[in-house]
């Protein structure tokens, strides 16, 4: 009997108990202790009831999550193909790999805050300052993980796609990036997330739309109603952001056992 | 612009080798390594040659050299007067190459594999569908075109790469260890079928082995290398009786074990 025989059938939806269940513990002693939080010492507008986190929500301006979404994908997208195409260069001249690679770890170590404290002080067009950010951070963990990739391709494909006599853009295109087709994935997951978060912090300097913005408004206004609902919608924009990864990654990666 | 290489227009053209030279700098202590050590060899259109020598004999440097991977440091390799490393381009199409592991794409059906070298030439999609599907079929693969290699068993995937192989109908069929790691049934049959195939199309056949009963059952010629791929024997085994095998088989034996021709290979 071969192996995939033995294998129960994996159920193509699992109902998540668990998680429901501990969110709604959570929710439980959350409400609870919005009601006693005036007897414990603690504000009451500190600890707001679900109800008003509710209103928050319900009350949520859609523009400002198109805004933020926008950034965010036209960003990842902008830095993908930058650190894809700068990988492929790095890849095809060993020269430029030792040149460009410990830069490129220079700026991976830079934090996000000092980037932003430069965009400010750089750029005066706010989405050019948020975009310069957003590149400027995911834009390296594209390309570190696509060079990492392209050199842990087997040398045994490699060999057999020289023996074939391919034109350089064809070894890129028929071997190299199906080839890091799984490691691109798991990048973008890497990257959606640290996208989510630096949009948040840039969008707090200087932006008058997006989610930072209001958290930026609901921080001044003592709304810690308003900074739940907004911090709701990014935790939501991320498992929506990957749900959609993950799909396309089951379908681009069929092929695997 | 296409890169579909010229039809042939007489058969496969001959390989010529005059003092053949690789060395290679190990990077580690910067010594100099001989791989080749001015080899002088002649292999004329359709000839099925085995090569044959020890491991680390050189066998693989001037394999890499035949596919073009590796440039010559002295001398010269020639294939109808053009060289495979500095006329990379003119190759494409013209040599093919089946490996000890079959290198199948992982993310490509079997058919998508078949046709990988159709795609690189150049050929017209319905043209490569038509020949790549020709090929499968011939191989016994008919059932399995949209079979991912890891639904195939090892057999069934080297001989996938035996039609990707002969689907570019190449003048130059290049074999390395290409049947040593499967089983000796699954080897014999796919060994019978590739030189079957090899001697049907006309191609120019040259096998790499380290197994002298398979280098013996297929080769018109047999090349023995000694260290740096000396050439110590070149055995044309029609001359060899059937029932001289044996012997033959003991010669080549001791020619790899002394590193120097076995005086018993000149009296046939």
């Amino acid at each position: 009997m071969a192996p995939d025989e033995y294998r129960e059938p994996v159920p193509s939806f699992t109902f998540p108990r668990q998680t429901l269940v501990s969110l709604l513990v959570f929710a439980v002693f959350w409400e609870a202790l919005s009601h006693l939080a005036p007897y414990l010492g603690i504000p009451p507008f500190a600890v707001p009831g679900l109800l008003k986190i509710a209103r928050s929500i319900a009350a949520i301006t859609p523009v400002d999550i198109v805004v933020t979404l926008a950034r965010v994908v036209g960003a990842l997208l902008a830095s993908f193909v930058i650190g894809l195409a700068l990988a492929m260069a790095m890849y095809r001249s060993e020269k430029l790999h030792n040149y460009l690679h410990p830069m490129v770890r220079i700026l991976m170590a830079v934090p996000v805050v000092s980037w932003i404290l430069f965009a400010v002080l750089w750029f005066p067009g706010v989405e050019f300052r948020i975009g310069f950010v957003l590149v400027v951070v995911c834009g390296p963990v594209f390309l570190i993980d696509t060079i990492d990739a392209m050199r842990g391709v087997p040398r045994e494909l490699r060999q057999m796609m020289q023996s074939f006599r391919p034109t350089t853009y064809q070894f890129f295109v028929k071997l190299m990036l199906p080839a890091i087709v799984p490691t691109i994935f798991t990048s973008w997951k890497v990257n959606i997330s640290l996208a989510i978060r630096v949009v948040t912090i840039a969008e707090l300097v200087g932006a008058v739309t997006g989610i930072g913005h209001q958290l930026s408004v609901a921080q001044e206004l003592f709304s810690v109603a308003d900074v739940f609902a907004w911090t709701i919608v990014l935790v939501v924009l991320l498992f929506l952001l990957e749900g959609l990864l993950s799909r396309a990654e089951k379908r681009l990666l069929r092929w695997r056992p | 612009m296409s890169v579909l290489a010229p039809e042939t227009q007489s058969g496969p053209p001959p390989i010529e080798v005059r003092g053949l030279r690789k060395v290679f700098r190990q990077a580690t202590s910067g010594q100099s390594v001989i791989a080749i050590d001015r080899l002088d060899l002649a292999i004329a259109p359709r000839d099925v040659v085995a090569i044959v020598g020890q491991t680390g004999c050189g066998k693989s440097t001037f394999f890499d050299m035949l596919i073009g991977l590796e440039a010559p440091t002295e001398g010269s390799l020639r294939i109808g007067g053009k060289s495979p490393h500095d006329d990379f381009d003119y190759f494409r199409g013209r040599i093919a190459t089946v490996f000890q592991q079959d290198r199948l794409l992982p993310w490509r059906t079997a058919l998508d594999n078949a046709k990988l070298p159709l795609e690189l030439i150049g050929m017209a999609e319905d043209e490569q569908n038509k020949r790549a599907l020709a090929w499968l079929n011939r191989l016994g693969l008919g059932q399995f075109i949209n079979a991912y290699p890891h639904e195939l068993s090892g057999g069934m995937r080297q001989r996938v790469a035996i039609a990707r192989a002969f689907a570019v109908q190449p003048d130059i069929m290049l074999a390395d260890e290409a049947f040593g790691h499967l089983d000796e049934v699954t080897a014999g049959e796919l060994r019978d079928t590739f030189l079957s195939l090899a001697r049907e199309s006309g191609s120019t056949a040259i096998l790499i082995t380290h197994q002298l009963e398979e280098a013996i059952s297929v080769g018109d010629r047999i090349v023995v290398f000694g260290k740096s791929a000396r050439l110590l024997a070149d055995i044309h085994v029609a001359k060899w009786p059937k029932e001289q095998y044996a012997l033959l088989r003991e010669a080549i034996q001791s020619t790899l074990q002394n590193n120097a021709p076995d005086p018993r290979l000149t009296q046939v």
